[in-house]
């Protein structure tokens, strides 16, 4: 009895610590979430995409790329927003059953936003074929610089701390890509139609955080009834 | 006047009342004497029965915590029933009946083999006697066949009686273990349990140590049941710090330091949260265990009465007052440090005090000093050379051709009061009426005339250097190659800082008010041809370059109007002997180059033993709201130079406007300055340590941290460059190690770029050879390389590391090339996505430092665009194993650019080649 106690006692423990370091995000069982879906759009007309110079391993990389960092699609959808609802409780933060992955592929990172729950290992692929090299921009983490050479078509990076960080390639100094690691498990990422969706979520008032990297950061605000889909349409423009 | 007649009789009179009072006093005295000498006056023996009441109650309860601990850790639950059960089953049941026939018989077996013992010797006796009876019987030509025959017989039963007694050993040997084995469980479990209580049984084992003992004492409350640990009785604690002072004859004699009498706890963790005297003391495990008590006492770091207990009081010398202010005790000559002061001590054993830990106030102190210049007008034992380089006076800004840099309505501002152009300049302010200045102007003018005049022969107004064009690309240049290092400009930027409030560069704010473009223009393409002792490096900037920056720079402020009819008064000759006068007077040579003045003396007071000073000797003027004391006079003095001028009596020392905490690390600094001095025994004194003072002099004087991080401080240039860090100037931790002794020489002498992706461009500073030794022998010593130089030869490096480090840096494995650049061969893309030439390698990088780097290059230098290869090298490379393909691409890369061997060389090796690294 007091053999099982003490072990579960400490998990308590474990799990209050790191609950208060994360902003003191609650887990709970979820039995009548609602859903919010909806899809986020660039407001007014839309700057052409930049041009981005393809300066090295063109037969790899290809001719010329244009810049992911603001990508709007047909009917203004904004792509790479992150959207995060800010649930003070909710169901709990599981760490996905698949490592989140990450590849390189045509100099290119895909996804170019990628979020996952703070703790979580990426793996990172390179389906290139050449040198690249994986420097993340962390403060609350460490920065790591590491390589991915030829020979080594995945490698893997652990983030423990939530934070957004940004990733590049030193060797191909256009590669650039957000790593958003959360501490909360109600973010998403909008598509390329700029559609998303975030399921379970306890019924009641909330505000919303859209975060695109050109673009900067909104708040929306946002009813939530039980077992309803709420849709939304919002945007986005440049301050 | 009447005689007594009747004389008294001295045998008939009774003394017995004077005895009896006598005596009683006595006995009240020595009564007094026992109690004032073991009471009253040992307040020591109070403080240290209450520390060692704090200290059992501490272990005891750390005790508890553990075995609450303990009792909670389910596999000490376990291992106490582990032993509970096997001492059950050992003394019960079948085991214990085992055991007990066992011992039976083992007893039974050990008396039996003694008898077996007793039968063995006797007839090794016997054997013995029958050999000497055969010696015996050849030697007296007597028959020995008899003799022989019985011989044997005896020797064939010492065997059987051998082979018996062996037996009987190995039975009892058996039994022994049977037993053992048996009895096994109850030991296993016994060390099992021991091993987890370590913790509490090392804080039990101190306890009894820290104690009397386990006694009949006060507290009969449980656990303890009528017993406690008793304290120990307070005794005195002392130091005796051989040959540490020096007597009234000049002889050395010990310091005898007893503040532990009293401060029990000084040097015992747990305690931190204890007032005093019973503290830890902070930082314990930096200071204490660098400087243990028992070999450097209490008093050379805290000052203090060493040896008096008889009081707090006496023994500090000093006591915060009610009001909290610091009150000395009279007659008291060295009281304690406090604050900033005890940690100036550090400066009197330690030569370098600059990047010590816990010692900010010293080591800022310092910097102060030497940088704002204090010993250009301050004799000061120890700082005698700094204000001159190559002996010209070098603190400021030399004046020898004043005439051809300056506007001269500034000059009189700028002498009135430089703070009001200038808030954080270095220059202090005088408080000069315009008169004087105008005076000083006059004098500086003539004075450099002539010198003044053939530069601008020889310089003349650079051809189109303005325009907003050319301003632009000035101002791109300005903000790229490395200029705000050292200088900000706009008013409210800082660049290098100085204390809190001083820039170590001049702000460029309004630079256009101060002087014009041909003055900058041949100022920027080589500073040294102005100013010989200018610290102002050269950017080896091409003529179009400066045009732009002066046509930059000349945009920044405006002239402004010259008082009325100032060029009449500068030229008046009465003018000028009345401004050479002033500048003898106040001294402006103490810090610049003035022609005419070059060997003038110091005009302040030497400092050399100022801490020293007591309060009789400070003159506190017309303040009589200033506290008598050292700190006080000290503080105010600082604060308002001139504070303690009087009517009769002037003061000239002029305000340098310091910060409150500058201030305070002058105070600490200054109060280092005593004339006693530390045996040497006690010094310390690391290898290289004078180097390392020499060079962060050097350092200091021409601002490299403006750019570089060196020993952990400065790179303030970072500050343009947070989004890119890989931009910027690279850190210089750990320099002495990665690179070559004579390529940093060269180096720093005639820099070259070497990393093609900055466009900041490390100057050329015109150090002089004696400089630059300087500044190798710094990094050297402060990374403690023994063996500076190596040497490098191709024919040295194994040809199969060669090969397999070639082949790793290939495409298909780590593809070094795609950034690197090697020799005449560019990689793809931009030069800012390159990486260093490693053609340069072999003669710029230390070998042993390349191994480092390659094993981890984000703890070499954290943030750099070099990624990890390592752990994780191809397996199929020299078998995989990291460390030999780490040495396989040094040696690559040290073959790189190098010459290849010719014949006669390759079969004359002369070196072992770079070494294997462990
Ligand atoms: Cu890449």
């Amino acid at each position: 009895m007091r053999r099982t106690l003490v072990p579960s006692a400490l998990a308590l423990i474990l799990v209050a610590g790191l609950a208060t370091r994360a902003a003191a995000y609650e887990a709970m069982a979820v039995t009548d979430g609602g859903t919010l879906s909806g899809t986020v759009k660039f407001q007014g007309t839309a700057p052409p995409p930049a041009k981005l110079e393809v300066t090295k391993d063109p037969e790899v990389c290809g001719k010329e790329k244009t810049s992911p960092d603001l990508v709007v699609g047909s009917d203004g959808a904004l792509a790479n927003v992150v959207v995060t609802v800010k649930a003070q409780k909710g169901k709990k933060l599981e760490p996905p059953a698949q490592n989140p992955t990450f590849d390189q592929k045509t100099c290119e990172y895909k996804p170019h936003v990628l979020a996952f729950p703070a703790g979580s290992t990426v793996d990172v692929l390179n389906s290139d074929g050449i040198l690249h090299n994986i420097h993340t921009f962390g403060t609350a983490n460490p920065p790591s610089n590491q390589a991915q050479p030829k020979f080594k078509p995945k490698i893997q990076v652990k983030v423990e701390k939530p934070e957004t960080i940004q990733v590049k390639c030193d060797v191909h100094g256009w590669m650039s890509a957000w790593w958003v690691s959360t501490d909360q498990p109600y973010v998403a990422v909008t598509d390329a139609s700029g559609a998303f969706k975030i399921t379970d979520l306890p019924p009641g008032d909330y505000e919303v955080e859209l975060w695109q990297e050109k673009l900067g950061k909104k708040t929306e605000k946002v009813s939530i009834k039980p077992k309803e889909d709420t849709k939304v349409a919002w945007s986005m423009t440049k301050s | 006047m009447a005689r007594r007649t009747t004389p008294i009789d001295d045998e008939k009179r009774s003394y017995g009342a004077v005895w009896l009072v006598t005596s009683l006093l006595l006995f009240v005295g020595a009564l007094w004497c026992i109690a004032d000498d073991n009471l009253f006056r040992r307040p020591w023996k109070k403080f240290q029965a209450e520390f060692n009441r704090l200290e059992i109650q501490h272990l005891k309860d750390a005790i508890a915590a553990e075995q609450q601990r303990l009792d909670a850790d389910p596999a000490y639950q376990q291992a106490v029933k582990t032993l509970a059960d096997a001492r059950v089953s050992a003394s019960s049941g079948e085991i214990a009946r085992q055991i007990a026939d066992l011992q039976r018989e083992l007893r039974r077996a050990q008396q039996q083999d003694q008898s077996k013992d007793l039968n063995l010797r006797f007839v090794k006796s016997e054997l013995e006697e029958l050999r000497f009876k055969y010696d015996d019987a050849l030697h007296a030509g007597r028959p020995t066949e008899e003799l022989l025959k019985e011989i044997e017989a005896r020797g064939q039963l010492r065997a059987e009686r051998q082979q018996v007694y062996t037996e009987s050993q190995q039975h009892i040997e058996a039994l022994q273990n049977e037993i053992t084995q048996l009895e096994s469980a109850v030991k296993t479990a016994e060390d099992e349990i021991a091993k987890l209580t370590t913790a509490r049984d090392d804080v039990q084992q101190k306890l009894e140590g820290v104690s009397l003992g386990y006694l009949p004492g006060p507290k009969a409350t449980a656990p303890y049941f009528g017993f406690d640990w008793q304290p120990k009785i307070p005794r005195i604690q002392q130091i005796v710090l051989e040959e540490f002072d020096r007597n009234n004859f000049d002889k050395p004699v010990a310091r005898v330091d007893r503040c532990m009498s009293c401060h029990a706890g000084i040097n015992k963790p747990g305690f931190e949260d204890q007032p005093n005297p019973w503290k830890t003391h902070p930082h314990r495990e930096l200071l204490l265990t660098k400087h243990p008590p028992e070999k450097f006492g209490c008093t050379p770091c805290h000052g203090g009465q060493a040896p008096a207990v008889n009081s707090p009081e006496t023994a500090h010398g000093n006591f915060v007052d009610e009001h909290g202010h610091l009150e000395n005790v009279e007659f008291i000559e060295r009281p304690l440090l406090r604050g900033e002061k005890t940690t100036a001590q550090c400066i009197k054993c330690h030569a370098g005090v600059q990047n010590l830990e816990t010692a900010d106030e010293i080591g800022r102190g310092e910097r102060l000093f030497e940088q704002l210049g204090c010993h250009g007008c301050h004799l000061t034992e120890g700082y005698e050379d700094l204000a001159k380089s190559g002996g010209v006076t070098s603190i400021a800004p030399s004046l020898r051709r004043i005439g051809a840099k300056v506007d001269h309505g500034w000059l009189i501002r700028w002498i009135t009061n430089p703070h009001q152009f200038r808030p954080r300049t270095r220059m202090p302010n005088f408080m000069f009426e315009e008169e004087q200045a105008v005076q000083i102007a006059a004098f500086l003018l003539s004075d450099t005339k002539q010198p003044s005049e053939e530069w601008l022969a020889a310089h003349p107004a650079p051809a189109a250097a303005a325009g907003t064009e050319l301003a632009a690309k000035g101002k791109a240049l300005v903000e790229s190659i490395g200029c705000r290092g050292c200088h900000a400009i706009t008013e409210d930027e800082v660049a290098g800082q100085l204390g809190a409030n001083k820039d170590i560069a001049p702000n460029l704010a309004k630079v256009a008010e101060k002087t014009d473009a041909r003055w900058i223009y041949h100022w920027l393409k080589n500073p040294r041809g102005y100013s010989p002792v200018a610290r102002m490096p050269s950017l080896r900037l091409s003529d179009d370059e400066a045009r732009a920056i002066t046509a930059y720079l000349v945009t920044l402020g405006t002239k402004r109007p010259a008082p009325d009819a100032l060029e009449t008064r500068l030229t008046d000759v009465a003018n000028a002997a009345a401004g050479e006068k002033l500048v003898r007077k106040y001294g402006c040579a103490g810090c610049h180059d003035v022609p005419g003045m070059e060997n003038e003396s110091r005009i302040g007071v030497e400092l050399s033993a100022f801490g020293s000073k007591t309060r009789e000797e400070l003159f506190f003027g017309d303040r009589t709201d200033v506290p008598e004391t050292w700190d006080d006079w000290t503080y105010n003095k600082l604060l308002t130079p001139r504070t303690y001028a009087t009517k009769w009596i002037e003061q000239v020392m002029p305000q340098f406007d310091l910060a409150e905490e500058d201030i305070k690390a002058l105070r600490a600094f200054l109060s280092s300055r005593t004339d006693s001095k530390v045996p040497v025994k006690y010094l310390y004194r690391p290898p290289g340590e004078d180097r390392v003072v020499a060079g962060r002099r050097l350092v200091a004087r021409y601002n490299c941290t403006g750019c570089h991080v060196v020993e952990g401080r400065g790179g303030d240039i970072r500050r343009l460059y947070q989004e890119q860090p890989t931009f910027a100037p690279p850190m210089l931790n750990g320099e002495g190690e990665k690179v070559q002794a004579d390529w940093l020489f060269n180096f720093v002498k005639a820099p070259v770029p070497i990393r093609p992706w900055l466009q900041l461009r490390m100057p050329t500073f015109g150090l002089a050879d004696e400089e630059a030794n300087t500044v190798v022998g710094y990094f050297e010593a402060l990374d403690r390389v023994q063996v500076p130089f190596v040497h490098l030869e191709r024919a040295a490096l194994a040809t199969e590391n060669v090969e397999a480090g070639k082949l790793l840096t290939s495409k298909d494995y780590f593809d070094c090339f795609s950034c690197h650049q090697r020799g005449a061969v560019k990689p793809q893309g931009p030069p800012e996505g390159w990486a260093p030439d490693l053609a340069l390698a072999h003669a710029r990088l230390g070998p042993e430092w390349i191994i480092k780097w390659l094993r981890d290059p984000q703890k070499v230098m954290p943030g750099t665009k070099m990624p990890s290869f390592f752990p994780g090298g191809p397996p199929d490379v020299l078998g995989g194993d990291d460390e030999a393909q780490i040495r396989a691409l040094r040696d690559y890369i040290l073959s790189l650019g190098m010459p290849e061997p010719s014949p006669q060389q390759a079969a004359h090796v002369v070196t072992g080649g770079p070494g294997t690294s462990q």
